[in-house]
This record gives structure tokens, sequence and C-alpha cells, in this order.
């Protein structure tokens, strides 16, 4: 993908706290940071990865994007126009143009509703086709998406998750976007049909012209798919590089770390993710230094005291990490 | 009907709740059963039994059911009771019009002029004496031939209908009558047309009620939320036997009074509460879920997601507790009927057991056993279907 291409989204420090309540009086009672201070940009037509442990804040991130949900602060610039503070009403010339694909096939499709009836909602709602033409367009996505075209008249219980997920990919699809948020769309899935799904929304994406923010805890997924990849930690972006040479261009202990469980030429080892010992601090009470610190094999005095900031290293490579020069 | 109302109905039917609830062969028995009453509601809300036959004597007091028997005493009593009413009607004014009248129940006189009735009045009476004088009519050995004699004599007095009429005549007889003559088989079924009326309408307002108020609840939050939850705190902390007797007294002398508005107002107050908790905790798990969230990032309004990715998929719940409050809305109408609060102007199972504790104490049962029976095997039906449907509908159940 060309580095020149121009940036569709482009991301400026952004925050979400979750507040927590609880008490009697149902008051705030501490927050969970869930972001803190991310910033980014998605090139038109690229697939960007976002990668990182549970709870590192993946989907919350990928729900900004899109604005399911408002975050704290910050700003998200779609286009030219800034999405952060819009309201309901005002988002809705963009819901058409940004979908999402979750990651739970099974609690991501609407029991009650046909396959027809879930995708016939979508398009009739945003009238990117009309009511004659319906059927037609709605048979032809589901041929897109792999599935029988009887698959059309029934209900999500009678699919595998696998194909569910192709139903959730066909609905993100169903109003024809530009951008995706797929948020770990495959995790859920068995082995064996992971890479049927994943192959199918590369195509999707080629043949849609959709960019793709693709999110995962498997970086070996994403040096496979995916132009660009941003590792995060506890809320933060400890860095951003190309996963054209992944394993050469990686510097953050973190990353490394990841890569170290990935080995990518054993396709057999089914090891545990990381390797890392020790446990993520707190989302509640960020700590002073460097979130890694506690984990990090190269630690030094420093790090426990000041936070590191996202430096760029060469185009397109940033990293925080005091030990990277 | 649309096309599109006529192929959800179909969907809904071939279904998998519909599926699972077709393989239950007790969920099949209870529906049967279900249907069964229904059927008798519906005959009896279009005419099939009139007041008439749940309010005119059809024969003397507390006559037995077919299969039972009964002491020389009453015996005795309803002879009596059958040779009077013929003899009033050939010594009145008019002898030949009251006889060619003469009805009780579908029993009518048997043919013949007035002298000749009177004759055969003569003859049963006769017989009568002869029986009366006897000091132990049970246990006495000389009693029973007399016994049979008289009753000849006082069947010839009339003329059972024959056919149709006949048949009706034998199921109206068929669990006895009352302290007042009136058929207790009648009175059991136009019952059911109460009940069921009455569970029909309590559980379905108050599911509606209930329904609409959790979901916005669960699902709005904030105020909303607190409101409601407020609301049915309050009203759960009041007995809905009080609520009953203060809209009761409320209502007295208005022109409700005497309808079952009163009782339809107090179950659903008290009734909506139950599917209002069960379904803003369901919708509040609910909206957690990855559909609505797609649904959001659609761009659909809150309103809509919940009534069209909500709201429907609580269905499981409205129906099981349609299902519960229908019975509990028959056994509460019984209970308040027994208390003189509930069902007026028409018979009502809780009506006829109310009327039974008299006749309880004479040992007379039919009364209070039909109207037991009736109401148990209908609460029992939907226990079992409450359960089904429960397995059935659940969408957790796949
Ligand atoms: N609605 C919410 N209210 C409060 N806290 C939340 C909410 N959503 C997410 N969080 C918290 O925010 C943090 C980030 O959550 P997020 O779901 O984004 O993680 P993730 O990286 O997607 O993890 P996973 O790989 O498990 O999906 C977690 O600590 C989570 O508990
Ligand atoms: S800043 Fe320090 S603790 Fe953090 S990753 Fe770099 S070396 Fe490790
Ligand atoms: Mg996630």
């Amino acid at each position: 993908m060309s580095s020149t291409a121009p940036a569709l989204l482009e991301v400026q420090d952004l925050v979400m706290h979750f507040p927590v309540r609880g008490g009697v009086f149902n008051r705030v009672i501490s927050r969970v940071h869930a972001l803190n201070g991310v910033s980014l940009s998605v090139r038109k037509g690229e697939t960007l990865g976002v990668v990182g442990e549970s709870g590192c804040g993946k989907s919350t991130l990928g729900k900004c994007l899109i604005r399911l949900l408002s975050p704290t602060s910050g700003s998200i610039r779609y286009g030219d126009e800034e999405l952060v503070g819009l309201s309901h009403g005002d988002l809705m010339a963009h819901r058409k143009r940004m979908q999402m694909i979750f990651q739970d096939p099974y609690s991501s499709l609407n029991p009650r509703m046909t396959v027809r009836e879930a995708l016939r909602e979508v398009a009739a709602f945003h009238s990117v086709e009309t009511p004659n033409g319906m059927g037609a367009y709605i048979e032809n996505l589901i041929s897109k998406v792999g599935l029988r075209p009887e698959a059309a008249d029934k209900f999500p219980h009678e699919f595998s998750g696998g194909q569910r997920q192709r139903i959730g990919i066909a609905r993100a699809l169903a109003c024809n976007p530009e951008f995706i948020v797929a948020d770990e769309p495959v995790s859920a899935l068995d082995v064996s049909i992971q890479a049927q799904v994943l192959n199918l929304l590369m195509d999707l994406k080629d043949e849609f012209g959709l960019t793709l923010v693709f999110v995962s805890h498997d970086l070996k997924v994403i040096e496979h798919f995916c132009d660009r990849v941003l590792v995060m930690y506890l809320g933060s972006v400890v860095e951003e590089l190309d996963c054209e040479n992944l394993h050469a261009d990686a510097q953050h202990p973190y990353t490394k770390a990841l890569l170290g469980a990935n080995p990518i030429n054993d396709p057999d080892d089914r090891r545990p993710l990381t390797v890392l010992q020790g446990d993520v601090p707190s989302p509640f009470e960020l700590p002073t230094g460097c979130a890694f610190a506690g984990r990090c094999p190269v630690a030094e005095d420093r790090c426990h005291q000041d936070r590191p900031r996202l430096e760029r290293k060469t185009c397109g490579h940033q990293v925080s990490c005091w030990a990277v020069d | 009907m649309s096309e599109q109302q006529v192929s959800g109905i179909q969907k809904f039917m071939q279904g998998r709740g519909i599926r699972k609830l077709r393989r239950d062969r007790m969920a099949v028995v209870a529906l049967w059963v279900i249907g069964g009453y229904l059927l008798i509601a519906l005959s009896v809300a279009f005419g099939i039994l009139s007041k008439e036959d749940v309010f005119d004597r059809v024969g003397p007091d507390n006559v037995v059911g077919f299969w039972g028997s009964q002491d020389g005493e009453r015996r005795l009593d309803q002879a009596q009771f059958r040779i009077e009413r013929i003899e009033r009607a050939a010594k009145g004014s008019n002898p030949e019009a009251a006889l060619a009248n003469f009805r009780i129940g579908g029993v009518s006189a048997a043919p013949g002029t007035p002298d000749e009735v009177l004759a055969r009045v003569a003859s049963a009476w006769e017989s009568f004496d002869a029986v009366a004088a006897h000091e132990e009519l049970d246990d006495s050995p000389a009693v029973p031939p007399l016994f049979s004699e008289l009753e000849q004599r006082v069947d010839r007095l009339f003329e059972s209908p024959t056919g149709f009429e006949g048949f009706i005549q034998t199921m109206r007889m068929s669990l006895g009558t009352d302290r007042q003559g009136r058929s207790i088989l009648f009175r059991a079924l136009y019952s059911t047309k109460v009940a069921v009326q009455i569970g029909m309408v309590a559980a379905l307002i108050s599911v509606l009620i209930g329904t609409l108020l959790g979901a916005a609840a669960g699902y709005f939050g904030g105020w909303v939320d607190h409101l409601v939850v407020w609301l049915y705190s309050t009203f759960s902390s009041i007995p809905w036997i009080v609520l009953l007797m203060v809209l009761a007294s409320m209502f007295r002398g208005g022109s409700m009074d005497g309808t079952l508005i009163p009782v339809y107002a107090a179950f659903c107050m008290s009734f909506w509460i139950s599917p209002c908790r069960v379904v803003r905790g369901e919708v509040m798990k609910l909206k957690e879920l990855e559909y609505v969230q797609a649904a959001s990032a659609i761009g659909f309004g809150r309103t809509r997601i919940l009534i069209k990715h909500v709201i429907p998929n609580t269905a499981h719940l409205m129906f099981i507790n349609f299902s519960l409050l229908f019975i509990g809305a028959i056994k509460a109408e019984v209970i308040l009927s027994f208390l003189g609060l509930g069902v007026k102007n028409e018979p009502s199972w809780g009506v006829m057991i109310n009327q039974a504790k008299a006749e309880v104490l004479n040992g007379f049962f039919w009364q209070i056993g039909a109207a037991t029976a009736f109401m148990v095997v209908l609460v029992l039906a939907f226990n079992v279907l409450s359960d089904a449907l429960q397995d059935a509908f659940d969408p957790k159940h796949v």
C-alpha cells in the first residue's frame, strides 16, 4: 500500500474513560482508563492492524472510531469532518460509511430475524437499494459472502459460527460502507475455519474498495493480512510499524514479546500467546512510569518514574520506550 | 392481513420454539386441555348456555350426580318436591294450560286431562305416605321396595325428553343440582367462560403494561428506570386483596358496580409487576449484546432498536408470564368471589365454592367438587404449559 494515499481517518489524543458507579447515591467512584491518548491515522484503502492483550482497549478504540462510543476527549477526523461531539442525528450521514464486524458471532445477530430481514433492514434504512431491486441485492450479497441462496430465509441459530460470521460481514457490507472496523472477527471461530473467513474478508476488502481496521490479539494473523500495525498496551499505543518487516523492525520489548510467542516458521506451535510474566497494571489507576515496566525484561530505573512518549523513529515507525533510541 | 404478516405467522409456527413444544408430550396434552376450555368458554360466550340455563331451577335441591347415591331422607324430599309441582299445576285456575307448559329443566308433565293427572298424583301421595310412615328410612329392610314403588309412580307423572333434548337433560343433571335446584354442570361450564375471560384480560393487560414499562426502564435507564422501579416497589407493597377492597368500595353504586371491571383493575394493578421485573432484567442484559450495538452502528434510533431488536427477544418471557398470570388471575378470582368481593350476577368457580359452604356441612360435595375439579384441571394444564414454554422459547436453550 502506498504511504502517499490520503488519510481517511485521523485520530488525535483519543481518551476514553468509563465511569464506574456505586455506593448508595450511585456516584462515580472510579474510572476505567480504557484509552489514554491514542493517535493514529488510517489511509484510504489500507488495512491497519491493532494488536494487544485482552483488556488493552482494542474494542473500545474500534467502537470509538465508528462512534458507537462517545470518547471522553480527543478528536476523530473522518475526511474533513470532526466526529467527536456529533449528536445521534448528525452522525446519521456517517453511519452509512462506516460499519463494524463484531467479535462474537453468537450474540452479534438478532436471533429473531432471518438473514434476509437483517440485511433488508440495513439496506432499506440507508436507501442503498430500491424496494424492487432489494431481493436481488440481498441474494447477491449473500452469495458474495459465500453462503447459499437458501440461507436468506433462515434464522441465525440454523448456522454454524463461521457461517454466522459471514452473515455478520454481509450485514456490515449491506449499506455499502467505505470503512470497516473488524473487531477480532475470527477469534471466536474454530481454527480450521478462521483462514476461510479471513480470506473472504480480504477478498471483499479488495472488491468493495474498503479501508479496514483489523483488531486481533494474534500478531501472526495481523502480519499476514495488514499493511501496518498498532501495538497497544493498557490503553496506549506503544509501537506503530509496517508489517512488511515486522520481525526485523520491531523494537518495543512488548512487541518483541508478542512476536516471540508467535514463531512464524512453525505453524503447529500452539504455545500460549504471551510468554510474559506478571500482570497488566490496573486500568483504574495508571502507573506513573511506563505501564509495561513491571513486566519488561529491560526496564531501567527511569522507566518506573517517567512515562515514555511515542516517538517517530523512521517514516511509519513510532515507538514509546526509553530503551529504544 | 398482509402477505408479510402471514409469512411471519408461518415462520413462527415452523419456528424452533413451536417445534420443541410439539415434541413435549405433556405440553401437547396441556394444550389440548386448554383448547377444550377455550372452546367451552367461546361456546358460552356465543350463547350456547343462557343465563336461564344457569339460574333456573331444573330439579329438586341438591340432587346428586348420576353415579352418586343419596340417603332416604333426601330421596323422600325430592319425591315430595316433584309431586307437589305437578299437583300445583293441576290444581291451578287453568290446569290444561299449566300442565301443557309445565317444565322442570327439560322434563314436562305426562299427557292426560287434569283429572287423570290428579288421580296419578293421589296414588303417588299414597305411596309417599307409605314410605314416610317408616321411622328408619335407611336401615329398615321394608323400605327399598316401597321406595321403588314411589319413584315409579312419581316417574309416571312426568315425561322425559328424548333425542337431543334427552341428551341435554342428561347433561344438565349429570353433576346434580345445587341448593337452589340449579344445574351444577351448567354453572361450572358457564364459570369457565368467566374464568377464561378474567384470565385473558388480566394477564394480557398486565403482560403488556409490564413488558413496556420493564423494557423502557431496562433500556433507557436513568430517571425512567428510577421511576419504574419506584412504581413497582410501591405497588408490590400493597397486597392486591386490599387494593381490590378499596377499588370495590370505590366502584360501589357506580355504573361499574357488579361488572368485572373492579376485578380487572385490581388484578392488573398488582399483576404487571412480575413481568415488569423480569423484562427489565432481561433487557438490561440484551442491550449489551452485540446485535444491539450493531443496530446502533447502522444508525437506528433508540426507540426503533427497543421495539424491533430488544422487545421481540423478550417474547419468551411474555409467553411464560402470560401463562403464569392467567393461572394467578383464575386463582385470585376464586378467592375473591369466595369472599364475596369478586364476580357478581354470574356464576363463577369462586361463587360456586362460596355457595357450597353450607352444602358441605350437610355432606353434599357435588358443587364444591365440580368447581374445584374444573379449576384444578385448567390450572394444572397451564402450569405444565408454562414450564414447557420456558423450555421451548428461551433463546438461551438452543
Ligand atoms: N462499557 C464499559 N464500561 C466500563 N468499562 C468498560 C466498558 N467497556 C470496556 N470497559 C473496560 O475497558 C477496558 C478495555 O476494554 P476492551 O473491551 O476495549 O478491551 P479489548 O482489548 O477489546 O479486550 P478483548 O481482547 O478481551 O476484547 C477493559 O478494562 C474493560 O473492562
Ligand atoms: S520504557 Fe522501559 S519499561 Fe517501558 S518498555 Fe521501554 S524499557 Fe521496558
Ligand atoms: Mg474486544
